[in-house]
């Protein structure tokens, strides 16, 4: 089995000193319906690392993504046990105020979602509700967050045209623009690229590698090459559990656990 | 073999019964058509819009007061009618779409769309020409914004179904409140379903006759005061049909074109704008 | 190097500050919106309630007066003021009756003719045509019937048929003369015509929701056109046919203008659907305006009320047919 994983591409480093735990997530419980969909998990996201979750369909690795953000507040008969701390308070508590957590838990998803306006209003809609910036700052805004985004140079001239006139590629950065703008702490991608082709793909990836100078990245992927190439901690689970967390080094190459390697190995999922 | 035969002769039989009923079914319907153009057409004039209802035994006169208040009526009904509409569509699909509310509001609504529209004119009469002293545009208005808020109610919760949800999801992953994402988001998405809604229910109220019959009653003079009686072009054609006055049949057949022709002509624009939504 | 410290801490103070206002701010105008929303919702429900109540209310000195004697007097007097709905319930009811008799089957046939053997070049075109044909405004069948239809019925179908059932027993009494154009038999045929594109329209929308596959398997099996349409398509699609044709009836039943001109209008149950009659709604429209106030104008606003609980029974079951369509679709 080792011929197969040492082929996996090496995965960014991780920065020597004590890692300090932006999100904590303990004894997180979820339900659809009474249908048990996460069984008692605990980890933690480190601040400015790129943290996968990997594992087959179904195994819960977007539910969780969901949970941070209480994404499935929107959707009755869904609801969360345990605690997911974020700076040390926890989001999942009835005092916490939904829309503040989302500002700070930006989300990007597997389809590329623009909304039904133009280029430039894409970004600026969520950051106008927020702030009130002069319309130069805004701008000023809009120019770094696209220039983030690694898409400023392509839209620079059109920034009036409906931002469903781009390319798939394109759509998923300005939505990684738009969420960047909101000036988010943690940022949660759900299978960024599965819409993608691979160029596009490597240019997610390429902009997740600079993010994450700034920001607590959590990605969910199929792919387990693209999970060895941008984050530094993985997670494994399976059927709701938790199955294995540590460095994404070792997740690849010395998985302590059989069904962690059976999955990376492509025994099965 | 003779089974096989038999088979392909009631096959035949019924297909061609279908095909008749397909002819003999467009057939009534191009004739009424034909027919109502054919009338309508030869009295189209300048002075079918430039002139008020005559009087018994005049051989001039138009539709000007009619017109005008039917279009009067129609304006202030679906400006009563579609926000309320409007209003409960969004709960239905945004706020309550797993309610039970929504359910039954939604069973009443479809019932509200199709019930008599004659029991809609006794009920405003109840509740407003009665007890408010008599006739009057207002409750002409009332009573056919009854008959616009069951149809924007169904068309805007069809079409903000439509809108993914992956798209609230997204406007909600940025911090937005649910109002804002319906308001900005979602009805964006859906504008084009909303409007068709509010053309089909203009298309719908600008024929109907019977909830007017004694709401707005009509007014053979030129007036713009929705407070008095007011003409409208179907309460009008209902009247000078059953007078023996030619020069007001002819008239009739004239405003029954004009009124086909609008409601065609906004059931296309309309058909146009649904299909370019479900796209 | 101080100084800015403080400016930042300042800055950023304000900043949270302003983050705060701005998610209470948030937080009152989802709640407004949502209650908005939910008593617009509220309000189809009153809708409803309020158009029964005031019916009831406006219905009841008649109703009271008059009891269930109501539902089954024929007399309709101004003068002696004696009021029955019966021989309105009943004209209603029988040109619905043959405007459905007409009107189901044609309009299936449509349909099948749509989704089945329709070149592909006309469909979309006839299909549209249907459907625009179903929202032309009532008013207009009627003056069509009155100036066009009728005088043709009584120089034409209505003489035939006298002369063609004069020798058959009952069916003579039905078809029985003479032939005045307007009457129960043209106003049954109007709302026919009428609500044909409607039958048409909404049943070949439920006979678009059989799966492809459903019925390329009948005609893998070697089963004719009519078969597959027969034992695949329309058992499919009961339900949602039901519904269809039930929709429609709950508009033949409540239509006004399309039936006024052409019933003829006379207060009477005669054997004959030759002869004149009238219903619900055409009585209601032609008198409402002018009768008196007290019993006359109470006993409209109950026919009024029994009209209403007619057809909402009507669409109630109708309604609830499509629903099972839709639930078998999901």
């Amino acid at each position: 089995m080792s011929t197969g994983t040492n082929r996996q591409p090496a995965s960014p480093a991780i920065p020597a000193g004590p890692l300090t735990e932006k999100v904590s997530v303990r004894n997180l419980k979820f339900y659809y319906g009474n249908n048990l969909a996460l069984k008692s998990i605990d980890l933690p996201l480190y601040d400015r690392i790129v943290t996968a979750f990997i594992g087959p369909s179904g195994c819960g690795k977007s539910t969780l993504l969901r949970v941070l953000n209480r994404m499935y507040d929107l959707y009755p008969g869904q609801h969360a046990e345990g605690e997911v701390l974020i700076d040390g308070r926890n989001v999942l508590g009835p005092d916490q105020d939904v829309n503040a957590l989302r500002a700070k838990v930006g989300m990007v998803f597997q389809k590329p979602t623009p909304f039904p306006m133009s280029i430039y209003d894409n970004i600026a809609f969520g950051v106008r509700l927020y702030e009130k910036l002069g319309k130069s700052e805004m701008d000023e805004r809009v120019e770094s967050s696209l220039r983030r985004a690694a898409l400023w140079n392509e839209v620079k001239d059109k920034l009036n045209a409906s931002g469903q006139s781009l390319s798939g590629g394109q759509q998923q950065r300005l939505c990684i623009a738009r969420t960047v703008a909101v000036k988010p702490e943690v940022i949660l991608f759900d299978e960024p690229c599965s819409a993608l082709d691979p160029i596009s793909t490597s240019k997610v990836e390429e902009l997740i590698d600079e993010l994450r100078a700034d920001y607590t990245i959590a990605i969910v992927t199929h792919n387990m090459q693209q999970a060895a190439r941008v984050s530094q901690f993985t997670a494994f689970m399976y059927l709701g559990e938790l199955v294995e967390f540590a460095e994404t080094a070792k997740i690849f190459t010395a998985p302590s656990d059989k069904r962690t390697q059976d999955y990376i190995t492509g025994r099965f999922g | 073999m003779s089974l096989y035969a038999a088979r392909k002769r009631s096959n035949r039989i019924a297909m061609g019964l279908c095909t008749v009923a397909a002819v003999f079914g467009i057939v009534w319907l191009v004739l009424i058509l034909a027919v109502l153009v054919w009338e309508g057409v030869s009295g189209l004039s300048w002075r079918v819009f430039t002139e008020i209802t005559p009087s018994m035994g005049s051989t001039t006169g138009g539709l000007l007061n009619a017109i005008v208040g039917s279009l009067m009526m129609v304006f202030f009904a679906v400006l009563i009618g579609t926000p309320l509409g409007l209003l409960a569509g969004t709960y239905m699909a945004e706020y309550g779409r797993y309610e039970k509310l929504t359910h039954v509001v939604r069973f009443i609504n479809d019932i509200l769309l199709s019930a008599p529209s004659i029991v809609i004119g006794l009920f405003i009469y109840e509740i407003l020409v009665a007890p408010f002293g008599g006739f009057s545009g207002w409750a002409g208005s009332a009573a056919l914004a009854v008959i616009v808020i069951p149809v924007v109610v169904r068309t805007t919760e069809d079409m903000l179904l439509l809108v993914p949800g992956q798209l609230r999801e997204a406007a909600a992953a940025l911090g937005l409140p649910r109002s804002v994402i319906i308001k900005q988001v979602a009805y964006k998405a859906a504008l084009a379903g909303i409007v068709t809604g509010i053309l089909l229910a203009v298309a719908r109220i600008s024929g109907e006759t019977a909830p007017l019959l004694f709401t707005a009653l009509s007014n053979n003079f030129f007036s713009t005061s929705m407070t008095q009686p007011i003409a409208s072009l179907p309460v009008v054609i209902y009247n000078f049909t059953k007078t023996p006055d030619e020069n007001m049949q002819q008239l009739a057949w004239t405003g029954a074109l004009l009124i086909t022709f609008a409601v065609l002509v906004m059931s296309i624009i309309a058909r146009a704008l649904s299909t370019r939504m479900k796209k | 190097m101080v100084d800015v410290a403080i400016k930042n801490a300042a800055h950023g103070r304000d900043e949270a500050e302003n983050r705060l206002r701005v998610l209470e701010r948030f937080r009152r105008g989802d709640k407004f919106f949502f209650h908005l929303t939910r008593s617009a919702a509220f309000l189809v429900l009153v809708l409803l309630f309020a158009i029964v109540a005031s019916l009831t209310y406006g219905a009841w000195p008649a109703l009271s007066h008059f009891g269930f004697d109501f539902l089954i007097s024929q007399s309709w007097n101004a003068n002696t003021e004696q009021f029955g709905a019966l021989a309105t319930i009943y004209g209603t009811l029988v040109t619905s009756l043959i405007a459905m008799l007409i009107a189901v089957p044609v309009g299936i046939g449509i349909a099948i003719f749509l989704t089945e053997l329709c070149p592909a070049v006309l469909r979309r075109p006839i299909g549209i045509a249907v459907e625009l044909l179903a929202g032309i405004p009532s008013i207009i069948y009627g003056i069509w019937g009155f100036f066009v239809f009728a005088p043709v019925l009584q120089q034409t179908l209505q003489p035939f048929l006298i002369s063609l059932f004069a020798p058959v027993p009952v069916l003579n009494a039905l078809f029985a003369g003479p032939p005045y154009g307007l009457g129960i038999l043209t106003a049954g045929l109007i709302l026919a015509i009428m609500v044909l594109p409607f039958i048409a329209s909404v049943s070949r929308d439920v006979f678009e929701t059989v799966p492809a596959v459903m019925k390329e398997a009948a005609y893998g099996l070697g089963c004719t056109t009519w078969e597959v349409v027969r034992n695949v398509v329309i058992p499919h699609t009961r339900a949602g046919l039901v519904g269809g044709v039930m929709l429609a009836l709950g508009r033949a039943l409540g239509e006004t203008m399309a039936v006024t001109f052409v019933i003829g209008n006379a207060r009477q149950i005669s054997a004959s659907i030759l002869q004149p009659g009238t219903t619900i709604s055409a009585t209601i429209a032609l008198e409402y305006a002018e009768a008196s106030e007290g019993l006359y104008r109470s006993s409209l606003v109950a026919l009024g009320l029994i009209l209403f609980v007619i057809s909402f029974i009507v669409l109630a079951v109708a309604r609830l047919m499509l629903a099972r369509l839709n639930k078998q679709e999901a």
